[in-house]
């Protein structure tokens, strides 16, 4: 059972034990799993997005779209997607842990998470079709609600738009959400609600010097985790929309594998445009969790 | 004239070769030696080459040359002598029997399930008894792994390529010329002049609707932007990465006043449809055709007619080709330049442009080449036609085969689409 002084929850620093120069060793396979995944990759993103793909000569014409209102569609759609995306899987995935560790049934717990971890991986095309059988113009529901008097299509539902979309990403947000905030949410002891009352806390007060702060760093962790997932996400939205809602990754594939419009040097850019996204998250977090611990060391 | 010691020195390599002293790469670096040009050369070669006689395991001489030429330059005068020596002396016996000699035929990416392909290789083994090798191997290979095994492997004789590749092919001087005996019945815009790639079969853009959910009749471009037809219209996926789709924009241009030279106004079109709620973000795939979530499904002709076939009423769908007319794009074949069996990759040619055998592609629903003289003489059986769309209607479509045409509307599409999508 983890308590929750350990692992991510940590609040005071974990004590260094000074260890011998082999150690360094360890780190090896994870230096090269990191030179070869991140940091090469991100190198020649870079090289390749000052560089036009067809001379080779240095230019900053691949950043251009930086400049089109019309080139900076798929970003306003990846983020307002994601953004929408990550609010909803957070919110009902929270609420539906909190609930889950409250019923205290081992069972119902158990079918939580399997449910949970098999409906959080369901993505790509299958889940595409999957939605297409059920919510599309003359999926099962569609029709069963149009027999009852409901035309969601009539009331402005459109499941292949940016609002399909959502609830889509929701489909794999709500579980992952689930999974990731049980463990904290379970590692919550009863114990401190107790002495908190004892002490003459509100439900308020406890809420807002012990459990906000204790989850306030898995929390924000998650909501980052969420909104990667639904920026960096491909297959479901491309299986639904057949491009036609431009996201970024949408784009980028455009760019690379598209004979049309095939510029891998724009596609560089597009990607370091999104890195640079990506990179505003974990830096807000990092933020933001630091004010969480010193709440907590207060 | 023998007094030129340039002439006198051709004569003496020319003799030397005839007779076996020296080999064609030895002959020709002679010729080139010289200070020749190229066509002069292959007028040469062509010319000594009917003299010298062959031996039957290697190509019929005039092939041989472009391989080792620069083939842009050397084209003209070796393919003409080709063509002429193939339509004169044609003899199907002579063939029949040079190819049954090789003993058998080495296919690359030409798929038994593709366009009836089957029954058209089950034909040859009936007609010829010769053995098709290369089917499982390399059948299902892409165009452009088709010449990476012509150039490499060495063993195709003959390959079903896209357009683009065979043009391709020649240019790197991967094929051989041979004009078919059906060459005449072939369009201009669909063959090479020099005999190089020929195309055998196309499809059009063509509109699958289905009939129990669209009321209306749909029988050209603007009946697409009928307000009834709200999420109704669907193309075969993104036209800037699916050759179907982006044919599908281009042939709208044709109905609004662009066409093969303009796609512009294709583009411009989709962006009324989708203005108008009528295009659906559904890929016009065969499950959502059969499942009504794409009503209207523009693209090729046969993928079209095989859906329709596969429906079988549920739901009912009609094909159709555009009143104004629509684009096709060929499928083309061609010969290894080194075929280790040239005389049965030309009677390959010969099958596969012959009645039986185009009516077999037809009957799978490709459109064949010679299609028009096969309607001009009756031989199209009036069951097969009535599952097609009728013939005057594809009179209206326009064989594209011109890739730098391809390579310019592609360039258009890839900044006009993000409009249609963005805005």
């Amino acid at each position: 059972m983890r308590s929750p002084t350990d692992g991510p929850l940590a609040g005071a620093p974990i004590a260094t034990r000074r260890r011998g120069g082999r150690a360094a060793f360890a780190l090896i396979p994870f230096a090269i799993l990191v030179g070869a995944f991140l940091l090469v990759p991100t190198v020649a993103l870079v090289w390749g997005s000052f560089h036009d793909s067809n001379t080779g000569a240095f230019t900053l014409s691949n950043y251009s779209y930086l400049g089109d209102p019309l080139d900076l569609v798929p970003f306003r759609n990846s983020l307002e997607l994601s953004l929408a995306a990550t609010i909803l899987g957070s919110v009902v995935g929270l609420l539906i842990a909190q609930a889950i560790v409250s019923s205290r049934r081992p069972i119902v717990q158990e079918i939580a998470t399997t449910f949970s971890s098999v409906a959080a991986n369901f993505a790509g095309v299958p889940l595409a079709f999957a939605f297409g059988a059920t919510l599309g113009l003359n999926g099962l529901i569609t029709v069963a609600l149009k027999n009852n008097g409901i035309d969601i299509n009539e009331g402005g539902f459109r499941l292949r738009s940016l609002m399909g979309l959502i609830v889509v990403y929701a489909y794999w947000e709500i579980p992952l959400m689930v999974l990731v905030m049980l463990p904290p949410l379970q590692a919550m002891k009863p114990s401190w609600r107790e002495a908190a009352e004892i002490l003459g806390a509100s439900r308020w007060q406890y809420l807002r010097s012990v459990a906000i702060p204790i989850l306030m760093t898995p929390f924000i962790s998650s909501l980052l985790l969420l909104y990667a997932n639904a920026f960096g996400a491909y297959a479901t939205a491309y299986g639904l929309t057949t491009g036609f809602v431009s996201l970024v990754p949408i784009e980028i594939s455009n760019l690379t594998n598209g004979d049309v419009s095939h510029n891998l040097g724009v596609a560089d850019a597009l990607a370091i445009g999104l890195a640079v996204i990506m990179a505003i998250c974990i830096g807000s977090r990092a933020i933001l969790e630091r004010r969480s611990t010193r709440w907590l060391a207060r | 004239m023998a007094n030129d010691p340039l002439l006198s020195r051709i004569d003496e390599l020319s003799g030397a070769f005839t007779a076996g002293q020296i080999d064609r790469r030895r002959f020709l670096k002679g010729l080139i030696g010289l200070g020749l040009s190229l066509p002069a050369i292959g007028v040469i070669v062509a010319a000594c080459s009917s003299a010298a006689t062959p031996s039957p395991a290697t190509l019929a001489p005039a092939t041989m040359a472009p391989a080792t030429l620069a083939p842009a330059t050397a084209v003209p005068a070796t393919a003409s002598a080709a063509a002429t020596l193939a339509a004169a002396t044609f003899d199907p016996t002579a063939l029949i029997a040079a190819a049954k000699g090789e003993g058998s035929l080495y296919q690359t990416g030409i798929p038994p399930e593709w366009v009836n392909y089957q029954a058209i290789f089950d034909l040859w083994k009936q007609n010829y008894g010769i053995t098709i090798n290369g089917t499982s191997t390399e059948g299902e290979y892409s165009s452009g792994q088709e010449l990476d095994s012509i150039k490499n492997t060495g063993k195709p004789d003959v390959g079903d390529v896209g357009i683009s590749f065979a043009v391709q092919a020649k240019t790197d001087g991967l094929s051989a010329p041979y004009k078919n005996s059906y060459w005449a019945d072939i369009p201009d815009t669909a063959k090479d002049a020099d005999g190089y790639w020929a195309c055998n079969y196309w499809g059009a853009q063509a509109f699958a609707v289905n009939t129990d959910a669209v009321k209306i009749p749909i029988n050209d471009w603007k009946d697409l932007l009928d307000p009834s037809l709200k999420n109704a219209v669907g193309i075969d996926g993104d036209p800037t990465k699916a050759n179907d789709s982006f044919f599908a924009v281009w042939s709208a241009a044709i109905a609004n006043g662009g066409g093969i030279d303009n796609i512009q106004p294709g583009i411009d079109f989709f962006n009324q449809l989708q203005q108008s709620g009528n295009l659906t973000a559904a890929r016009a795939s065969d499950a959502n055709i059969l499942s009504g979530e794409v009503k209207i499904a523009i693209k090729w002709d046969y993928l079209g007619l095989a859906v329709r076939d596969k429906a079988a009423g549920a739901p009912n769908i009609t094909v159709t080709i555009p009143s104004s007319g629509s684009l096709a794009s060929p499928y083309a074949d061609i010969i290894a330049a080194k075929a280790p069996h040239p005389n049965a990759a030309k009677l390959w040619q010969e099958l596969i442009y012959s009645d039986a055998a185009q009516l077999l592609f037809l009957k799978g629903y490709a459109h064949p080449i010679r299609f028009d003289a096969l309607t001009a003489a009756g031989k199209i059986p009036a069951d097969l036609a009535a599952k097609l769309p009728s013939a005057d209607l594809y009179k209206k479509v326009t064989i594209v085969t011109d890739i730098a045409k391809i390579t310019a509307a592609k360039t258009i599409l890839g900044t006009g689409w993000k409009i249609v999508v963005n805005s």
